[in-house]
């Protein structure tokens, strides 16, 4: 039996990732026409922020894909083989979707306006207490600097981890010995990305990228926290890709099982992430001190004036947790590739709303801004990817055939 | 409860037994159940047995459990007794996750293994009859249960034919009672079944 | 249905040697039937001593009152809380083996569940002794229960952490059990069937509840163990989550921080594993089952504890460094002054806590040493003193400088009850475990049964021509055996 093994993208697939681009860029430049370009500093901040919310939400999503992959290699995982093609693919995102997000991060940073991130204000850096004893960490060239190594490291690591897992597709391993050898190779370089990961996405860069736009206020658990939210993504992401390929006959090796798989942890993440937002919350609103609820207040607050963003909160909270919880519970639903495209859907869009819910009442704490062109601006971004994933699916064989787990992969059961 | 006889026979590969699972269904015989050392994916699908709905027994458990949770401690600490901790309302729903996730688990989990039990007619010095030892060592005992139109000599042979080993006939009681493994303890009607052979 | 059994070479054997069925059982049995050693005999004793030392030290404690501890204003919490967090945390591992690891399909875990579970039960008894006896008048310690009483009816504060404890610690031990004691019944039923001694068919006739290997039964105890799992993987995590509670929710500097749940989780998961390493390491070659838990397990499991130490360690890392950034001068003063100078009364113990836990682990990243026995062992020790500290130093160094420096003065050191206190929930957790391991199996026969012809020396070794197979012709030969 010969397989697809190569996905050739349809000029459907492409017009539609071209045509969303377009719309994204047109979103953006109406927002930059309508706020960005305005004398106002509020309105100008809004423009960025939209731009800082999805490339770093988006970027973080492409980039747990590939935390995805070493995670099970470091493992030792055999039953995502069969599809590991996919999130391979959607790495490949990382550079393009990286370097834009580090453009605009360091545009902000270095930028006039101060209002997305006050402690970048060279006046209030000198004057407000907390940014002069923060200083060490909260500097420009600091976050310049690491905004830049942090963006490289992941994009090179990456591509190590796909070139490793090329290069068997040319040149099949010889013996048990080299396989061996080769498995190692592997967990090496998964391990080394891991730790660059740990550094970063599980610490520094959730701290300087987003917590500091509420330069004052701080949380030991905001990086795991972003972390958990981009991972479910990232899992939805992937599981979406996965039901197209097959919808479109490819993927011929992957089936219900792997599926069924993919929705356990996309239910187990969400249930993850619900407990990392409610310790956090609950420990602050326990404990009740104004430098930490000040924080909470904004979000989840008790009435409408007070926090604007209580309804987009509860909105998210109730597609990221209660839906995740409720529909993927059920064996049959992580089966269907109705119900499993439905929720990983929701479960992207419902984490995009949260990092909007983590961004937004900084630089607009009164009210919630028309989150109209924000959809817009994430077009852009989805089109992106799906572009550059579409291309990258091209390049290589869907099926790492030579890879000595793969084996393993056809044969599992859930 | 009562004696019944069976023809068992024992298998010592997997790849025997489905066939043989399989084929003894299709010619019409009653299988009263096999029995193996350790679980074996598939053979329930292949004996025909539906799947069972503990599950939804344990969902059940655990939505019981968080709604005594919240409904206990809402009527302890918001009507029966009202006290104020730290200036938080009396309805605190934050501080009460906790307890009500851990009487989800607990109802959930206990309720499903004393479910699971009484199913299985599970308990201590539950007795009952075994057709084979090492059906907890290593061999798994297909038993066929002989009806008014089974041919016993002809059930035998279809088994050996099979692949089964040690094919016999025994006279078994089906249902459990109390009794200890040390000792013989008479069974239900065991008495009045062998008069009556 | 796939019957194919079939793993990658690459993946080293789980069972070694060349083992069918029978063999199985009758390893796993043979230390059960046989008469105890005289290592197990020593052994037990020394742990009888112990446990008699507790006892007499907890005596004490009830006779004269908890004024026979060290405590002290400010230290109200000294060694009972830290080891009462200690031994919860070790009582982690057991179920996060079985549970987690049984819905990420690790096949390794079946050589190590078992042991690991009853060692999870015995740690959180030890555990549940501290905050019990803690209570001083402990004749009153149903008071902590929501019963009707006569006092109001008044209801125990469900606001308060130390009760959510309660719910956690108990739901936890009872949970354990069940999912322990429901895979136990298998392999009780095939002691009972194989028992010679009147007391052996007797005991194990009573403790196999009737179990007979049928299939229905078999579908249902799948169903079973892996709901059970499914519950007990959030619940592992919410019982330390609740004991991080009793701290995070309070305002006291270092307590305070909203990282401490799911670190406090990564650090149980750390300690469990190494408490595990401890008690196999020594079970295997004492029992003769080196080919069940092999070096393989020894090796998968120090993983485990280098990538859970990591996890401590940037936990460790965030929260000095939100200490510092929060710009709170009381956050930073606990711990630059009470934790981080080496100099202050109790900086020792932060640097042994780093050591132990963040440094010491590093070297499981080199192979050789995973797979030496003595250096695991060692080093399990060293985590779990380091674990010990890291309560140590949370309790301990937050509370003995409070915010009144008037109070500072007080350098809190155990008193003998208070150690022997401690020393005897060792003698209680070697003696349960002395006892399971002589009367119980301490590896689930029935799992390992079920992986054997997967992941056994023997079959694996029949395994070099599907090896060899291109992915087609291997799909082609059994990847369609799905759902027929």
């Amino acid at each position: 039996m010969s397989i697809r093994e190569q996905f050739v993208a349809t000029k459907k697939y492409n017009g539609i990732a071209l045509a969303l681009m377009t719309l994204g860029a047109l979103a953006i430049a109406g927002l930059y026409v309508t706020q960005g370009s305005k004398a106002d500093e509020h309105q100008q901040a809004r423009f960025w922020a939209a731009l800082l919310h999805n490339s770093v939400y988006f970027l973080l999503v492409v980039n747990a894909a590939m935390f995805f992959i070493c995670a099970t290699t470091l493992a030792w995982g055999g039953w995502q083989m069969a599809f590991r093609r996919v999130p391979e693919a959607i790495s490949a995102v990382v550079p393009v979707i990286g370097t834009i997000a580090g453009v605009i991060l360091l545009v902000i940073c270095f930028g006039n306006n101060h209002e997305l991130y006050h402690w970048t204000d060279p006046v209030k850096a000198k004057t407000d207490a907390a940014f002069i004893w923060k200083a060490g960490f909260l500097n420009k060239n600091f976050f310049a600097g690491w905004t830049v190594f942090t963006i490289v490291a992941w994009s090179v690591l990456g591509w190590k981890m796909r070139q490793l897992s090329r290069k068997l597709d040319e040149k099949p391993l010889e013996s048990n010995e080299a396989a061996k050898k080769y498995v190692w190779n592997n967990t090496v370089w998964a391990a080394m990305f891991i730790i660059i990961f740990s550094l970063t996405v599980m610490s520094s860069i959730p701290w300087l990228w987003l917590m500091s736009i509420d330069a004052h206020w701080f949380s030991t658990m905001y990086s795991w926290y972003t972390f958990a939210s981009s991972f479910v993504a990232g899992v939805a992401l992937i599981t979406l890709y996965v039901v197209y390929l097959k919808n479109n006959d490819y993927l011929e090796y992957t089936n219900e099982e792997h599926l069924h798989d993919l929705g356990k942890f996309m239910f187990a993440f969400s249930i993850f992430w619900t407990y990392l937002w409610f310790s956090q919350f609950m420990l602050i609103w326990y404990s009740n001190q104004p430098e930490e609820t000040i924080y909470f207040i904004k979000r989840v607050g008790n009435t409408a004036k007070d926090s604007p963003y209580a309804g987009i909160f509860w909105l998210m909270f109730i597609i990221n947790f209660l839906a995740p919880l409720l529909i993927l519970m059920r064996r049959s639903s992580k089966r269907n590739y109705s119900t499993i495209t439905f929720m990983a859907l929701l479960i992207l869009f419902g984490h995009w709303l949260d990092f909007y819910q983590m961004i937004f009442p900084g630089p607009s704490p009164d009210h919630v801004p028309m989150i109209l062109y924000d959809f817009g601006v994430a077009l852009f971004f989805v089109g992106l990817i799906m572009f550059v994933t579409g291309k990258a699916l091209g390049r290589a064989p869907l099926l790492a055939k030579n890879h000595p787990f793969v084996k393993e992969s056809l044969i599992h059961h859930t | 409860m009562a004696v019944k006889k069976f023809i068992t026979g024992n298998f010592e590969e997997e790849a025997v037994l489905f066939p043989a699972v399989k084929k003894a269904r299709r010619s019409g015989y009653k299988i009263h159940d096999v029995f193996t050392p350790f679980p074996i994916h598939g053979l329930d699908h292949a004996m025909g047995l539906r799947d069972t709905s503990l599950h939804t027994a344990g969902f059940i458990y655990g939505i019981t459990g968080t709604s005594t949770a919240l409904g206990f401690i809402t009527w302890a600490l918001t009507i029966d007794w009202q006290l104020n901790f730290g200036g938080k309302p009396f309805f605190s729903l934050p501080a009460w996750i906790p307890i009500m996730f851990e009487l989800t688990v607990l109802f959930a989990a206990v309720g499903m293994v004393l479910t699971f039990c009484y199913l299985c007619q599970l308990a201590p010095f539950v007795k009952k009859d075994h057709f084979n030892p090492r059906s907890t060592d290593d061999t798994f005992v297909m038993v066929l249960e002989c009806t008014d139109k089974t041919n016993e000599a002809e059930t035998l042979a279809f088994l050996q034919g099979l692949g089964a080993k040690d094919v016999q006939v025994q006279h078994k009681e089906t249902g459990w009672w109390l009794g200890r493994y040390d000792k013989d303890t008479m069974r239900f009607q065991k008495k009045a079944e062998v008069a009556a052979h | 249905m796939a019957l194919l059994r079939y793993e990658s070479q690459v993946r080293p054997p789980l069972v070694e040697g060349d083992k069918d069925y029978h063999q199985v059982t009758e390893d796993i049995c043979r230390p059960v039937e046989a008469k105890p050693s005289r290592l197990w005999w020593i052994g037990f004793l020394i742990s009888a001593v112990l446990l008699a030392f507790g006892i007499l030290s907890v005596t004490m404690e009830v006779m004269y009152g908890t004024g026979q501890w060290n405590l002290n204003r400010t230290i109200g919490w000294g060694w009972d809380i830290t080891n009462f967090v200690w031994w919860v945390g070790i009582g982690h591992a057991g179920t996060l083996i079985s549970a987690i690891l049984l819905l990420f399909r690790q096949g390794w875990r079946t050589g190590v569940n078992r042991a690991a579970e009853a060692m999870t039960i015995f740690a959180v008894m030890c555990a549940g002794q501290f905050p019990i006896w803690h209570m001083g008048r402990v004749w009153n310690a149903f008071f902590v229960l929501p019963y009707p009483n006569t006092r109001g009816p008044l209801w125990v504060n469900f606001n308060s952490p130390l009760l959510w404890d309660v719910f956690a610690i108990s739901t936890y031990f009872t949970v354990s059990l069940l999912f322990w004691y429901s895979g136990l019944l298998p392999d009780l039923a095939t002691l009972r069937d194989r028992a010679k001694e009147k007391w052996a068919k007797a005991f194990y006739g009573v403790a196999a509840f009737g179990w007979t290997g049928s299939t229905k039964h078999w579908q249902r105890h799948e169903a079973l163990s892996l709901v059970l799992a499914g519950l007990s993987t959030p619940l592992v995590l919410s019982v330390h989550t609740i004991v991080s509670f009793d701290f995070a929710t309070s305002v006291v500097p270092g307590w305070h921080t909203t990282i401490f749940p799911p670190y406090f989780v990564a650090g149980a998961i750390f300690s469990g594993f190494a408490m595990v390493q401890t008690l196999l390491v020594v079970t295997r070659k004492v029992l003769g089952l080196e080919e069940y838990i092999t070096i393989e397990h020894v090796d998968v499991m120090n993983k485990v504890i280098v990538l859970t130490g990591s996890i401590v360690g940037i936990a460790y890392l965030t929260e000095l460094f939100m200490a510092w950034y929060s710009h709170v001068p009381y956050e930073w003063f606990a711990f630059k002054e009470n934790r981080v100078n080496l100099a202050s009364p109790y900086g020792w113990s932060y640097w042994i806590m780093m050591g132990c836990n963040v440094l010491s682990p590093q070297i499981f990243w080199f192979r050789k040493m995973r797979r030496n026995l003595v250096v695991t062992f060692f080093m399990s020790i060293l985590v779990n003193i380091g674990m010990w500290f890291e309560r140590f130093v949370i309790i301990v160094t937050s509370i003995y400088r409070d915010y009144l420096p008037s109070a500072w003065s007080t350098y809190y050191k155990p008193s003998i009850w208070e150690v022997g206190f401690y020393i005897g929930t060792f003698g209680l957790f070697f003696t349960c475990y002395f006892l399971f391991s002589k009367f119980f199996p301490v590896i689930a026969i029935a799992e390992i049964k079920h992986i054997l012809k997967r992941s056994g020396h023997k079959y694996k070794d029949g395994m070099t021509e599907i090896e060899h197979e291109s992915v087609e012709v291997f799909a082609d030969h059994h990847g369609h055996d799905h759902g027929a």
